[in-house]
């Protein structure tokens, strides 16, 4: 069976966004990815694939917070791509996403240097699962050792079991089937995953919404992520 | 057939070298059986030698041209053989192409020049040959092999017009 | 008043300018000079050694073997800043290996008479310059035993480099570069090797005369070396641009704030020969003065080299300066954003050093032809130019990184002892290494100098001797 080609995009609703971080931990039980402890965080070795960014706004008492849960965003001319001198990271055809293949990666740290968004992540040390976190490991997830790059893979895994289910059922793959980690457990629904190369998906009518934006949309890194804008909302 | 025998005349200075040089012409001696050895590079023309045929130029180009093809196999044939796509540049992008092709032109020259210059010269060749160590001290040395017969009056020659010293040189392992 | 006439003087004979070394002794004696000079090996010398030798241990055994074992993270480096004291480290000696070829090829190619006794000096400077760089991207590398697949060479995991990727042609470019430069010190130093085998005894013997090659000073021999000497000189300096130009585009091709500048190529490449001429300087004062080489490297060089130095020192700051206009002028918030940290943020006591050491001192000194020809004073002044043009390396790329276009991901970056201590390891391993060879190879090249002065003379125009200059090939 010929694989057939998905464009998998991601539809965040900033506007529903309450920055509750749920998604930060979900993201890193579904993808082993290992926690550093508070030092690790001030030293800059945290290595959340998605982190929700706060920002402040405005002058006490009139303050917002805004929410930008931010991750790698899939571009479709990544600049993290050309400058991998092993091929670690490249254009994935058939899911139109930027894979990272770790057994290739030898760390020369290039991709992140270049990567706008700041959202690749570095092994600084091997992964360390305390008790009992090591229960939960993810047995779909490589765990990743030192001096390996690594980021948000829009949970390739489970866009594989999707697709593998729906290829054992024989029947096509279906909007919602497919949901990474972060959209489940997204308690405001603030996360929309789909297919954008379907016209009917969520994704694909949110994206049209008119509320539309990308990040750094300017420097043409063509992101898979959109993010949704509109109100003025108070939000903490 | 007459015995033939090899001399080595050393010269302080370069001045009486190109003179020496025709009269040994003069006396039978020919020109592949004579040779200047010294210490700093005299040009052929600065001796009156017959100019040395130089292929090292063409060696050196040769290699370019194997560097050149390297380089187009490398940014044109590896990305046909395992084509991945990076970046939504082309598999094949001209401006990169350059550079690379660029540099293993230059590793190419490079390479063969130096390989030239050793198998003009044939290096390295460490058999006893006909050497002194005075000539880094700026001596002129002319090895020549002249016959038997007329050694006397060729020393003789030489030691009047300047030679230090006429001699039968040994083959030194260098 | 009335006004007396000075008496007029009229010109002496002048005394043969110091120029062009024109007081010519015998080859013997200059061979002997150079050979006596490689042989003595005081307590001093060894003590400065073992203490070398030292450093390197600690440096690239114990804390870049640390480094292996346990992870990257016992560098500074973290998010986002990438790249830290390492890539520094390794754009200063790619600068530092572009010294051997400019003094060399450049002003072989152009003829400059004054080069011939420090050119092997320069070389010698460039090999192991580039020896010392070429560690810095493994150093670097998070998974270093993985090194070779960067190599392109058919492997069994079916995948070939990326030759997208300036890291890549980084390599190539090295590589060749290496190889390059090794061959062109080499090359010229054949006649030398020779006579240093004529001449010595044991070990040394052994080894002269298995790097000799069996070289005897046929006429043959000197056409074949001469010409692929004037070959390498052309082909070298090509590709020693395009070396530093390369290093320049690892930057140059991101899309990283700070870094994203089509001037990059030509503004590293001069920078980089404004340091590696500096560090010439610097070389030659320190061997001029351990090996006692007066009778060899004098003045008229230190003269020669100052005045490249304050040229470069002109170009670099034009580069440096359209490169700093155009982000002010017309750059985005971040880029305005880094100039502002440079001159208010925690780099801004460097960048302002920077600014003092690679400008202010070079033109307010090296004008002067007094301070050019004092070594003393040119040691301080390259030392101070190759700590401001370290701070600039610093600054474009591990100061630059600290900031980028999403506020949320800003850093600051202080680097650990672990990259002290292997930088100051590189740094032990060039000075060793520069020590052992002075002690094995001839430093000058003898048959160039003797070359040379035969072909120089002083010649009587009007009522002066100046020194005039055959052209033998």
């Amino acid at each position: 069976m010929p694989e057939q080609e998905h464009h998998w995009v991601m539809v965040i609703d900033l506007d529903r966004c309450n920055g509750c971080q749920a998604c930060v931990v979900a993201c890193h039980a579904e993808n082993n990815v290992p926690t550093v402890g508070a030092e690790g965080v001030v030293h800059g070795r945290a290595m959340h694939w998605l982190h929700v960014e706060r920002f402040w706004e405005g002058e006490y008492p009139d303050v917002k917070a805004r929410f930008v849960p931010l991750m790698c965003q899939q571009c479709g001319h990544a600049p993290c791509e050309p400058v991998c001198p092993v091929f670690a990271t490249y254009h994935n055809e058939v899911e139109n996403i930027n894979a990272q293949i770790y057994n290739r990666c030898i760390g020369t740290r290039y991709c992140a240097n270049n990567c706008p968004y700041i959202a690749r992540v570095f092994n600084w040390f091997d992964p360390e699962f305390p008790e009992p976190l090591n229960e939960q490991l993810n047995p779909d997830v490589t765990v990743r050792r030192r001096g390996i790059m690594e980021k948000c893979t829009f949970c390739i895994q489970r866009i594989r079991r999707a697709e593998e289910n729906a290829a054992a059922e024989e029947r096509p793959l279906n909007d919602g089937d497919v949901q990474p980690a972060c959209a489940q457990s997204c308690p405001t629904e603030a996360i929309t995953f789909g297919d954008l190369g379907d016209p009917e998906s969520r994704v694909a009518r949110l994206v049209r919404s008119g509320r539309s934006f990308r990040l750094l949309e300017e420097l043409g890194t063509e992101p898979a992520v959109v993010y949704l804008k509109e109100g003025d909302v108070y939000v903490g | 057939m007459d015995e033939t025998v090899v001399l080595m005349a050393l010269f302080r200075d370069i001045t009486p070298v190109p003179d020496m040089l025709d009269r040994l012409r003069d006396h039978g001696v020919g020109e592949q059986n004579m040779v200047v050895l010294s210490g700093i590079p005299y040009p052929t023309r600065i001796l009156g030698r017959p100019m040395v045929w130089e292929r090292l130029p063409l060696i050196s180009l040769s290699g370019a041209l194997v560097g050149l093809l390297i380089g187009l196999f490398l940014n044109i044939g590896t990305p046909l053989l395992y084509p991945v796509h990076v970046g939504g540049q082309p598999l094949i992008p001209i401006p990169p192409t350059l550079v690379l092709t660029y540099e293993l032109t230059m590793m190419g020259l490079i390479v063969s020049t130096f390989l030239g210059v050793l198998w003009e010269s044939t290096f390295p060749s460490f058999g006893p040959k006909y050497h002194h160590p005075a000539i880094a001290d700026g001596r002129i040395g002319i090895v020549f092999r002249c016959l038997h017969s007329r050694e006397a009056e060729i020393r003789a020659l030489l030691e009047e017009n300047g030679a230090e010293e006429v001699m039968m040189p040994e083959e030194r392992v260098l | 008043m009335s006004v007396e006439a000075a008496p007029l003087a009229w010109p002496q004979e002048e005394a043969p300018q110091e120029k062009l070394m024109l007081d010519p002794r015998p080859p013997e004696e200059m061979n002997e000079m150079v050979l006596n000079a490689m042989k003595k090996t005081g307590w001093r010398y060894w003590t400065v050694v073992g203490g070398l030798a030292l450093l390197v241990l600690i440096g690239l055994v114990g804390a870049w073997g640390y480094q292996i074992l346990e992870g990257m993270g016992v560098a500074g480096i973290r998010r986002p800043v990438y790249w830290g004291v390492y890539i520094t480290n390794f754009v200063f000696w790619i600068g530092i290996s572009h010294s051997g070829t400019f003094v060399s090829a450049i002003l072989r190619v152009f003829r400059a008479e004054f080069r011939r006794p420090f050119t092997r000096a320069a070389e010698l400077m460039t090999s192991f310059a580039l020896v010392v760089a070429g560690m810095y991207p493994l150093i670097h590398l998070g998974r270093t035993w993985r090194f070779y697949w960067m190599i392109p060479y058919p492997n069994q995991r079916q995948l070939w480099p990326n030759f997208h990727s300036p890291l890549e042609w980084d390599m190539l470019a090295i590589f060749t570069y290496l190889v390059g430069s090794t061959i062109y010190l080499y090359l010229p130093l054949i006649p030398d090797l020779a006579m240093a085998r004529d001449r010595s005894t044991g070990w040394r013997r052994r080894l002269y005369r298995l790097l000799a090659l069996g070289w005897r000073g046929t006429e043959a021999e000197w056409h074949h070396l001469k010409t692929a000497i004037n070959i390498f000189a052309f082909a070298i300096i090509p590709v020693m641009f395009s070396v530093h130009t390369i290093v320049a585009w690892d930057f140059g091709m991101t899309m990283t704030p700070g870094w994203h500048s089509s001037i990059f190529g030509p503004y590293f490449v001069v920078g980089a020969i404004f340091s590696g001429v500096s560090a010439v300087v610097m070389v030659l004062v320190i061997v001029r003065k351990a090996m006692k080489l007066d009778y060899f490297l004098r003045p008229e060089h230190f003269d020669a080299l100052g005045k490249i130095v304050l040229v470069f020192s002109f170009a670099w700051t034009y580069f440096f300066f359209a490169d700093y206009l155009t982000e002010w002028y017309g750059g985005e918030a971040v880029s305005r954003e880094l100039l502002t940290l440079q001159a208010h943020g925690p780099v801004a006591p460097l960048w302002y050093l920077m600014l003092i050491t690679n400008i202010v001192i070079p033109w307010l000194t090296l004008w002067n032809r007094r301070v050019r020809t004092s070594p003393r004073l040119m040691f301080f002044i390259t030392f101070s130019i190759n700590v401001g043009m370290y701070i600039e390396r610093y600054i474009i790329v591990a100061g630059n990184l600290t900031r980028n276009r999403l506020p949320f991901d800003w850093g600051v970056y202080n680097p650990s002892l672990v990259e002290i201590l292997i930088s100051i390891g590189s740094l032990s391993t060039f000075i060793l290494l520069y020590a052992l060879a002075t002690r094995l190879l001839p430093l000058i090249p003898v048959w160039e100098v003797q070359e040379g002065q035969f072909a120089h003379s002083l010649r009587r125009i009007g009522r002066s001797l100046v020194p005039s200059i055959t052209e033998l090939d």
